[in-house]
Formats: structure tokens, C-alpha cells, sequence
């Protein structure tokens, strides 16, 4: 009798809890539709022929004659393949130097004493709250009569080659590498640029990933800076010229989606394989 | 030997100082100096005084842009209390969970410019929204959603959380991974219900994060410029119903050539993002001693 009761119990907490997950589901479920939505419906348009209405009641969501045409269109009235590679040049570029030399300026931060250390320190992070458009008139001026490099890519590289923010990063990593590895090159005779090459830099490398894929996504995606910098068609990065692009084809919708795809497809990639990395690296920075 | 000594640090520093110097640092002491001077980029600055300045206060467009600005710092409670909600959501161990988690962060990713132009094309009068609104009988004729000025800033502040729904997210539950499970036994154990459990042990568990969110989704929110531009184009909506401070300052600056007049608004926008994130701080750490 007992047994059957409990048999019972739990039957029914087993069937509540299988409710339960169901609706977790669901629940998930409804959030991802919010979520990609928009980019299900764009990826369906950016395939739809010129026979496939964009705009019916109900909503066509399938295109009923695939087609690559609105791709082949948009590849051959703009320059897209100079888009995909300026802005490859400028991201590689970018985050090669920003990571060698932030990290080159976190050492002495986090592991030196030094006369005027906390004033530059301290100096540097207040300038983390100024808002970088702010930045952009006087840098305009710079670029156009000091640099001479407006129009070109080297105008997109060339400010973004330290971030304070990055700094602040890799001298929190280096502060928890313990001093007595660092005394023990000093005591074999190591210079001070060795012992950050060859002990510092192995040790933070997960601090050193995190602040490459923030300047990655920073930089592939900026755009104030570059629209103000770049004007001919074949210097552009992908996301301006995906902003010229939207001017072009106003009346092309299935054009603009074939560009929007295009452009989000590279770094959806990327980001597919290198999830972990990506989700530690863009939330990581914020240790309570 | 001793002198080398000495100057090690400062040959580590050379390099990012030399570009913060240049790139950061000179252009905000430039900015000041501009802000007294007529000036357009092209010819050389004109020192004039505050008329500049005088001329801001009596600027209907500015005092609109402002007030613009001030507005879309309603999406930072919103992203707050959502984002909170989806990491108790995601933080079930639930198989497939992970997949979830990737799905909800790829409009992060993907770039305020490509998904600036999704949304531009379902909120067109052709696009899926009036289709869907009305095939389900809500409307009866297509809304011209992206030409009512009432709608402009709501549009865009609704992509600005949209786009911020991953992120912020992951933030949150990196710090319920944190607090300890025990807390959450206890408060069973006192007879708390979910609801109660999740108020009185997350939201306190999440005050770093709190912090952290609101300093840097104000700050973004009040430098907003790429969702208006994509939604809105060179504009910034009819009426000027999208133009905000930084929106303003770029439109001054770089579309008419008053490079003076833009970094005023610079050092207007300077000065409230300097008063908004110490007051934050301040007002957040002094919540976080008193608990």
C-alpha cells in the first residue's frame, strides 16, 4: 500500500518536472525568436527573386524561388571584396599592436615603482570616461593636416593602437603573477623585457586573448570614426560601405540583405568558434 | 647600469603613452581651446570668447538633443531588470542551455550597422511588421513607423536594448555563478519561494555587476549615434525627433563645418558624463558599504 503511494509521489513530481522543463523550453524558445528573428527574416529576403514579395498579408517567409542573384548583384556593383579586405587589414593590424604594446605598458604599471607611476596611472583612467566622439574633431584636424592620412586605412589604425581600457586589463593580469617568479629571472640575470616576454606574457595568456577579442569586435565593427575618415569607395571597411550600400539600394531591399548577410557572416564565424573565448573575453572584464 | 635602471619603466610606457597622448589626451585639451573659437576644420581657429556657449543656450535644436539624450537613459533600468530575468533564466542546467546562451548573444556581435539595417527594413512601411501587424488584424492600413517623430527615439532605444540583451545577460550570470549555493539553501530552508529567493539573494549577489551595467550602459547610451544614423540617416529623423547630443555634435562638426560650435556640445556632453559617472559611483558604492 505504501509503495503504491509512493510509486504515486512519484509519478507525479516526475511528470511535474518534465512540465516544467517543457515550459523552461518554450519559454527559451520564444526568447531565440526575439533574438535572430530579424536575421531568419533577412537571410529569407536577401534569397527572394524579384517574383517573391517582400511585403505581403500574411508574410512570406520561405522564398518560393531561391536565387543568388541579389549576392551576385551586390558583389559586382560595389567593391566588396576591398570592403572584406580593409577591414581585415585594419582588425589584424589593430589588434596585433594594441595587445603588444598595451601589454608592454601594463608591466611597469602593475609590477614596477617608478616616479609619477600612480599620476600617469591615474591620469590615464580618467580619460576612460570621456566620450571618444568628443576626441574626433581635433583627431579630424590631425588626420587631415598633420597625418595626411584621411581616406586611408591608416587612419583607422594608427588611434586605435593603445586603449586604456586594455591596459587596465593586462596590469590586472600581470598583478596576480607572483613577484618571486619575476625576482627569480631578475636573479638569472634576465633582462627586464625578457622576463615580460618570456615570463609574463606565457602566464596572462588568457588575459592577453580577452583584450585581443575586444579590440577585434571593436574595431571590425566601429564605425563613427571610420564613415568620417574613409570617402572612396574601394578604401571603405565593411561597415561603411554596408551604410552605403543601405543609401544605394533604398529601393533594393533584397540588395541591402544580401550586403547585411554578407557582412555579419565573417564574424558569426568566427565567433561560432571561438564561443567560449568570446562570451569569457566580452563579460570577463567585470571580476566584482 | 643605474640610469638604465631608471629608465626601463618608462621605455615599457613609450609606445601606448606616445598613441594616448596623441589620440586622447591632446584632442581633449584641443577640444576646450576650440570650443572659444569659430573654426571649421578647414581654416584656422578664430578665438571668440563663450560666444559660443551663448549661442548654445539660445539653440532650441541643442536643448532638444539634450533633452533627447536624457531620454534614452531609460534604457538602462530596462536592460537592468531584463537582463537580470534572462540570466536566471539561462543559468538553469538545462541540456542545450549553452546553445541558447550563443543564440541570444549574436546580435552583440554582429555590429549596431548590419543590425541597424535589419531593423530598418522590418519597420519600413513595406516590411514584416506592418505585414505581420496586420495579417493578425491589429492594423488596419500600414504605419509609417520610421517617419512619426513619436516613434523615433522609441525605435532606436528598443534596438539599443535589443542589441545589448546578450551581453549585459552574460555579465549577470557570470555573477550568479558566483554567489554561493548555500545562500540560495538557506533561503529555502526559511521558507522563501522562488520569487523571494531570487530578490532577496541575485539582485543583492549582483551589485558588482549592477554597478558595472549602469556606469557603462548610460555612458553608451548618452554617446548614442549609429542606431539613429542607420534608422534615420543623416537627419536624424523627422523633425529632428532622433537628434541627440552626440548625434548634434556630428552633424555641427562634420555636415555644416562649425567645428566651434560642435565642441561646445563636446564640452557640454563632456561635463555631464563626467557629473553622471562620478554621481554613479559615488551613489552606487555608498549603497554597496550601507548593505
Amino acid at each position: 500500500m505504501n509503495q503504491i503511494q509512493n510509486a504515486n509521489v512519484h509519478n507525479t513530481t516526475a511528470l511535474r518536472h518534465t512540465l516544467e522543463t517543457i515550459l523552461w523550453y518554450v519559454v527559451l524558445c520564444l526568447i531565440a525568436l526575439v533574438t535572430v528573428f530579424p536575421f531568419v527574416w533577412v537571410i529569407s529576403t536577401s534569397f527572394k527573386g524579384p517574383t517573391d514579395v517582400i511585403y505581403s498579408v500574411p508574410p512570406q517567409l520561405i522564398p518560393q524561388n531561391p536565387t543568388f542573384a541579389n549576392y551576385i548583384r551586390v558583389w559586382n556593383q560595389l567593391p566588396m571584396g576591398n570592403f572584406f579586405l580593409n577591414s581585415i587589414l585594419v582588425t589584424v593590424s589593430t589588434v596585433v599592436f594594441n595587445v603588444l604594446f598595451t601589454a608592454l605598458a601594463a608591466y611597469p604599471f602593475a609590477k614596477m615603482k617608478f616616479p609619477g607611476r600612480d599620476v600617469i596611472f591615474y591620469l590615464l583612467l580618467a580619460t576612460f570616461i570621456v566620450p571618444p566622439q568628443l576626441t574626433y574633431i581635433p583627431s579630424f584636424v590631425l588626420a587631415v593636416n598633420v597625418f595626411h592620412y584621411y581616406d586611408t586605412i591608416f587612419a583607422l589604425i594608427f588611434p586605435s593602437l593603445a586603449t586604456v581600457f586594455n591596459i587596465f586589463l593586462l596590469r590586472q593580469a600581470f598583478r596576480t603573477v607572483p613577484d618571486d617568479l619575476i625576482d627569480a629571472g631578475r636573479i638569472d640575470g634576465a633582462s627586464e623585457f625578457r622576463i615580460w616576454w618570456s615570463i609574463l606574457l606565457p602566464v596572462v595568456r588568457p588575459a592577453l586573448a580577452t583584450v585581443a577579442i575586444i579590440t577585434f569586435v571593436a574595431q571590425w565593427n566601429d564605425f563613427f570614426w571610420p564613415s568620417l575618415m574613409l570617402h572612396t569607395r574601394t578604401n571603405m571597411t565593411l561597415q561603411v560601405g554596408l551604410a552605403n550600400l543601405q543609401g544605394m539600394f533604398t529601393s533594393d531591399s533584397r540588395g541591402v540583405a544580401a550586403g547585411v548577410v554578407m557582412a555579419i557572416i565573417p564574424i558569426l564565424i568566427i565567433f561560432v568558434l571561438l564561443q567560449k573565448q568570446f562570451v569569457r573575453g566580452l563579460t570577463g572584464a567585470v571580476k566584482g | 647600469m643605474f640610469k638604465k635602471r631608471f629608465l626601463t619603466p618608462y621605455l615599457f610606457l613609450t609606445p601606448a603613452l606616445i598613441i594616448i597622448a596623441i589620440f586622447i589626451i591632446y584632442p581633449i585639451v584641443a577640444v576646450i581651446y576650440y570650443s572659444f573659437t569659430d573654426f571649421s576644420i578647414v581654416t584656422p581657429p578664430e578665438w571668440v570668447g563663450l560666444r559660443n556657449f551663448q549661442q548654445l543656450v539660445n539653440d532650441p535644436v541643442f536643448w532638444q538633443a539634450l533633452l533627447h539624450s536624457f531620454i534614452y537613459l531609460l534604457v538602462t533600468p530596462v536592460l537592468i531588470i531584463l537582463c537580470i530575468i534572462l540570466a536566471i533564466i539561462v543559468n538553469r542546467k538545462l541540456p542545450g542551455i549553452h546553445i541558447f546562451r550563443a543564440i541570444y548573444y549574436i546580435p552583440v556581435i554582429s555590429g549596431s550597422i548590419a543590425v541597424g539595417i535589419c531593423w530598418r527594413l522590418m519597420f519600413d512601411t513595406n516590411g514584416l511588421l506592418n505585414s505581420i501587424l496586420l495579417s493578425l488584424g491589429i492594423i488596419v492600413e500600414p504605419i509609417q513607423w520610421l517617419a512619426e517623430p513619436a516613434y523615433t527615439l522609441p525605435i532606436a532605444m528598443l534596438l539599443t536594448i535589443w542589441m545589448g540583451l546578450g551581453y549585459y545577460m552574460m555579465v549577470f550570470l557570470a555573477g550568479l555563478q558566483n554567489i554561493p549555493e548555500e545562500l540560495y539553501d538557506a533561503a529555502l530552508i526559511d521558507g522563501c519561494n522562488n520569487w523571494q529567493k531570487h530578490w532577496h539573494i541575485s539582485v543583492p549577489g549582483l551589485r558588482p555587476q549592477i554597478t558595472f551595467i549602469v556606469v557603462i550602459s548610460s555612458l553608451a547610451a548618452i554617446e548614442v549615434f549609429n542606431e539613429i544614423y542607420i534608422l534615420y540617416g543623416p537627419l536624424g529623423g523627422v523633425l529632428n525627433s532622433g537628434v541627440t547630443m552626440v548625434f548634434y555634435l556630428w552633424r555641427q562638426a562634420f555636415r555644416l563645418q562649425h567645428a566651434g560650435y560642435a565642441s561646445a556640445v563636446a564640452i557640454v556632453l563632456l561635463v555631464i558624463t563626467l557629473a553622471f559617472s562620478i554621481g554613479n559611483i559615488r551613489y552606487l558604492e555608498r549603497g554597496s558599504e550601507a548593505a
